[in-house]
């Protein structure tokens, strides 16, 4: 299991530098230039090349690159052009508010998915299970955008539950939570229907009926578990998508975090923020693999032989 | 089973409605608003390092020097000031009983350390002129000048030139403005959130606010949020519901909503926004100046205001705010729509109408392109423009930039018309958008004329006092004027809006928008 574990560690080396050049290479070769952005109405030109020299963009692209990862892999992720100040502490104080909203998100859809998905396999093709698929169906193709907005006219204007928006407190994180758990739930929910639908039809279920176990525990001690395998991969995979898939939410509720911080660095080109938070973001990617595939493999001796 | 769940399910939502009551607050005057949307995102509260400022800065920092709505100048910690007839110097007498919020006094030693703190920062410009500060007594100084700076006022009342704590600003390095910020403003900084919330307490020794505040200090209300929300429809909600007290803008479409809620109210204050649009001198066909007048006077900015902004706000007919007294020049540059001329000016220039309403010459015919940036708004002025040149004959083909991108694209100096805006209330904005040597961005007329030039630099660095460099000034706008290298379009104007319920204006607002001025006769009803 450790072997296992190291070589999959070891494999995230190449994907991050790859990873690194492109988000590197995509900044840079897009238009847009992140001084038009610190130049005042009254600065002279002077002061351009100035700010230029400062943060190194008179260089050419390989020697800003090599120097970017330099620091990168020193810990060092630069100074924020417009914003000016250090990058990492602007990351550090977004960071909590993004973690709070993917985990509690992904700790509801992780929840409910697996209820719905259990009761629609167990009433396969029953209404219940037909009710479900419609609502999953309907959650998955929402818009959070969108979705946030009725949210917040339901809950918040009309029934005056919850803040409209904001960070403040934990009731203001509810609505967000849902916004984009319900996404998530519809994916988790479909998952486990499938996988359970699937381990049904296996051999080792048949003999558990032929030992005469009641339905419902060979349904949750055993086709569950089997599916599992399955869920977990999905979740671990919705680690890096709910860090990245907040963007919108965390706009609408007017939330901090991660993505309000990269839609905003990304209007202001601002280099070196948006840089940190697309290899912050896809790192939570490829750690939520490596989380995914440990988990596989310690639930599942087969996936572990496999590998060596 | 199921019942029991029912069960749960309705405890558990009893206790979770108990959870949700508010927890009372400790302030009966207590205050939130909403940040503009352009100023989302400000990074700190150091106003000689911050490339970009918000309205709160001003709430915890006085200037020597205040701006009024009219855009003339008033004492605030400088109570009179006195300006040497050559421009070479000026003497600002101090107000006596200013502290810091650290209790550090406030006096003629502040000024040359604080000065000093500009050198080789990005904003070192406003006070480049400065060559040195004496020291006359412990309430005057005397800037000595390296050349006249008529603009100096102007600089001194800018928020980038609020006046920190020298003391404090040293000790904090780095984290000033984001952790503390000490100023002599009528609020003290409590907690700065970054992105999200900036909450002030009200500063109990405050008794210096400018005279163009009827309440002298401490200010009415005892505490004061603003929030950042970059989401329209999100900001106007929090209103409606309660969540906040009020909106520095409200975007033209959200003011129907806001107009059928009783309880909100709009209160409009002159903007500093100019839509225009520029042409490119030196690309065919505006290389003609008669086919460059001909476009603006083909441009009915009172149907656009109708149409695209609903009557809110006012036109424009020459590229300043109608504030600044620089835009007042002699009606005959004003631009105005005049189709009959335009048609004429298309004739004369050889452009012949053609069968199909386009315009032809030489087998040629008469299109363009018209750049816009993606956004609503300039995506409907763009279309309506169009509408408008097809009227006399010229067929524009509008393309849309990402916003971000557009200024890339306008350094390639290929555009031919665009639609954009700017926001200043200075007149060296002309400099700006129209001086030789910043042709494709800023300049996106590419415009580089030897008299406009000189006119440009007399404007820029040959006037000594405040009437001179306005004179000046205007001789440059109405040159400019003269030769068309733009059409003016619209001045939106900035839509505040307020919960009538909670929130008590002073009659007039003073100051050039809603800020320390006006903050300090706000009031919450109790």
């Amino acid at each position: 299991m450790i072997g296992y574990a190291v070589r999959r560690l070891l494999m995230l080396v190449p994907v991050f530098l790859a990873v690194s050049v492109v988000i590197f290479l995509i900044l840079h070769l897009i238009p847009g230039d992140p001084i038009d952005n610190l130049i005042r109405i009254g600065s002279s030109p002077a002061q351009r090349e100035i700010i230029a020299q400062r943060y190194g963009l008179d260089r050419s692209l390989p020697e800003q690159y090599f120097i970017w990862l330099g620091n990168v892999l020193r810990g060092d992720l630069g100074t924020a052009i417009v914003g000016q100040r250090p990058v990492s502490t602007m990351i550090l104080q977004a960071l909590p508010y993004s973690l709070a909203l993917g985990g509690a998100a992904l700790l509801f859809s992780a929840s409910l998915g697996i209820l719905l998905g259990v009761i629609a396999a167990w009433k396969r093709d029953g209404w219940a299970d037909q009710l479900i698929m419609g609502g999953v169906l309907l959650g998955s193709t929402m818009p959070t955008f969108w979705l946030g907005l009725l949210m917040i006219l339901l809950f918040s204007v009309h029934l005056g539950w919850f803040p409209v928006s904001g960070a403040r407190n934990w009731q203001s994180l509810v609505l967000p939570v849902l916004t984009i758990g319900l996404a998530g739930t519809a994916l988790v929910a479909r998952v486990t229907r499938v996988a359970m639908i699937e381990a049904q039809q296996r051999d080792f279920v048949m003999l558990l009926h032929a030992k005469g176990l009641p339905r419902w525990r060979i349904h949750l001690g055993h086709v569950l578990r089997h599916a599992l395998t399955a869920v977990v991969t999905i979740l671990a995979l919705r680690i890096g998508w709910i860090l990245g898939g907040a963007v919108t939410v965390e706009v609408v509720f007017a939330r901090p975090g991660l993505g309000t911080l990269l839609i905003k660095a990304l209007n202001q080109h601002d280099y070196p923020v948006v840089q940190a938070s697309l290899l912050m973001l896809a790192m939570a990617v490829m750690l939520g693999t490596l989380l995914g595939d440990l988990i596989q493999a310690a639930l599942d001796p087969r996936v572990r032989t496999a590998m060596s | 089973m199921t019942i029991s769940f029912r069960k749960a399910v309705f405890a558990a939502g009893i206790s979770f409605a108990a959870l949700l009551q508010a927890a009372p607050s400790a302030f009966s005057q207590e205050m939130t608003i909403v940040l503009n949307t352009n100023e989302v995102g400000a990074q700190s509260y150091n106003p000689i390092k911050a490339p970009m400022l918000n309205t709160a800065t001003a709430m915890i920092y006085d200037r020597l020097v205040e701006q009024d709505a009219d855009l003339s100048f008033h004492p605030h910690l400088a109570e009179s000031w006195e300006e040497a007839p050559d421009g070479m110097s000026w003497v600002f007498h101090l107000r006596k009983d200013v502290k810091f919020h650290n209790g550090e006094p406030f006096n003629a030693a502040t000024i040359p350390v604080w000065l000093e703190l500009f050198k080789g920062s990005d904003n070192a410009y406003m006070a480049e002129a400065i060559d040195k500060v004496e020291i006359v007594d412990d309430h005057t100084v005397k800037f000595v000048m390296k050349q006249p700076d008529p603009n100096l006022l102007y600089n001194l009342s800018s928020v980038f030139m609020s006046v920190p704590e020298p003391k404090a600003y040293a000790a904090a390095g780095d984290k000033f403005g984001v952790t503390e910020a000490v100023g002599t403003g009528p609020f003290k900084l409590d907690t700065f959130n970054v992105g999200s919330e900036t909450v002030l307490v009200r500063n109990e020794d405050y008794k210096w606010a400018s005279p163009l505040s009827k309440n002298a200090g401490p200010a009415k209300i005892e505490k004061l949020t603003f929030r950042e929300i970059a989401e329209d429809s999100t900001a106007f909600l929090e209103l409606k519901t309660g969540g906040v007290d009020m909106l520095l803008s409200v975007p033209n479409d959200l003011l129907g909503e806001m107009k059928s809620e009783p309880k909100l109210a709009v209160l409009t204050m002159p903007g500093r926004e100019v839509a225009y649009m520029p042409m490119n001198v030196t690309a065919e066909p505006f290389t003609d100046i008669k086919v460059r007048e001909a476009a603006a006077k083909a441009i009915n900015q009172e149907e656009i205001l109708a149409a695209v902004y609903g009557g809110v706000g006012a036109v424009a007919d020459t590229f300043l705010i109608s504030a600044l007294p620089e835009s007042n020049v002699d009606p005959k540059y004003k631009i105005k729509f005049d189709p009959a001329r335009a048609n004429a000016l298309l004739d004369e220039a050889g452009w012949k109408m053609g069968a199909n309403g386009v315009r032809e010459k030489d087998g040629k015919p008469l299109k363009v392109s018209l750049w816009a940036q993606a956004d609503t708004s300039f995506k409907r002025l763009a279309e309506v423009v169009q509408g408008q040149l097809k009227a006399v004959g010229i067929d524009a083909e509008i393309t849309i930039f990402d916003s971000s991108a557009i200024r890339d694209q306008y350094k390639s100096g290929k555009q031919q018309l665009a639609v954009r805006s700017y926001e200043w209330d200075n007149a060296d904005i002309i400099d700006w958008f129209f001086g030789g040597d910043r042709l494709g961005y800023p300049n996106v007329s590419m415009y580089n004329d030897p008299k406009a030039e000189e006119l440009r630099t007399k404007a820029m660095k040959g006037s000594k006092t405040g009437e001179e460099r306005q004179a000046n000034f205007k001789a440059y706008h109405e040159y400019v004027l003269s030769q068309f290298p733009f059409a003016p379009i619209y001045q939106p104007v900035v839509n505040v809006g307020y919960n009538t319920e909670r929130i008590v204006l002073p009659e007039k607002i003073r100051g050039t928008q809603i800020g320390a001025v006006t903050m300090m006769d706000v009031e919450v009803k109790e």
